[in-house]
């Protein structure tokens, strides 16, 4: 049963978050490395189509608040023409990088949420506020920090929705 | 107590859905039914309703925008804070809520 449940959600989440956009051994020294690192993995797979346009969006929003939420996990989020796909890309760095935050502490989770300007359907942008809502219990920031397993990250991010 | 709110951020896609949650997650460890409305990119969700408004002890808008319908909640307690304040601080803002419920 429980197993059935947990399938369910995870074929959901397939719509905007897969292994090939998790980097567990993200390699970034500082905040734009890392949203670089994270976007060639949104492009790599086709959701954004212009690298540089996407990354101009995310430092925007950047600006307008802070986007590290506690507990060394940051979610800086665009919403562009260059993104095509809504949808997530996760990265893990090593060593905590400098980033604002709501406890004043260095990132090592980065979620980048990438929105489309003109997603007709809400359905990805449900998704999206799903992952969020996930992100509000500290046991799944503390596995995100620790797991190695891309499939547990993906479980984690997916628990709110059924 | 009965808690009512809205949440709602600049962009409308993540601060927003993680304040809700935070909030509902405080407010019942606390025990006190919650129920909170957010007004993000994909719209309003949960909408609060009159029946809602009119029984809750105290109003909490966790909002860094101009939020839709506040008239609704006029001749209530309010407490307006930062999305941020309900995601980093939750359990001290329901105790401020609770605090502020119960003065005359």
């Amino acid at each position: 049963m429980m197993e059935g449940v947990k399938k369910m959600a995870s074929r959901k989440i397939d719509g905007i978050l897969n292994e090939r956009l998790i980097d567990l051994d993200l390699v970034a020294r500082n905040k734009r490395e890392a949203i670089e690192g994270l976007v060639d993995r949104l492009y790599e797979v086709g959701n954004v189509t212009d690298r540089e346009d996407f990354i101009k969006d995310v430092f925007e929003r950047e600006k307008e608040g802070v986007t590290g939420i506690g507990n060394h996990i940051a979610i800086p989020h665009g919403k562009s023409d260059a993104v095509k796909a809504t949808s997530i890309a996760v990265g893990r760095v090593k060593d905590g990088i400098p980033w604002e935050s709501l406890d004043r502490e260095p990132v090592r989770v980065v979620i980048l949420f990438a929105v489309r300007n003109a997603d007709t359907t809400n359905v990805h942008l449900k998704l999206l506020s799903e992952v969020a809502m996930a992100l509000a219990d500290d046991d799944t920031l503390k596995r995100l920090l620790e797991t190695d397993d891309k499939k547990e990250i993906i479980h984690l991010l997916s628990q709110e929705m059924n | 107590m009965n808690i009512v709110g809205i949440s709602a951020c600049v962009a409308g896609i993540a601060h927003t859905y993680i304040a809700k949650k935070k909030l509902i997650q405080a407010g019942e460890q606390a025990g006190h039914k919650i129920h909170i409305e957010t007004q993000g990119t994909i719209g309003t969700e949960d909408a609060l309703t009159p029946e809602e408004i009119e029984a809750a002890d105290i109003v909490v808008l966790a909002v860094d925008i101009q939020i839709k319908g506040k008239e609704r909640f006029d001749g209530k307690k309010i407490v307006e804070i930062p999305t941020e304040v309900a995601i980093h601080s939750p359990t001290a803002l329901v105790k401020k809520l609770e605090e502020i419920a119960q003065k005359e």
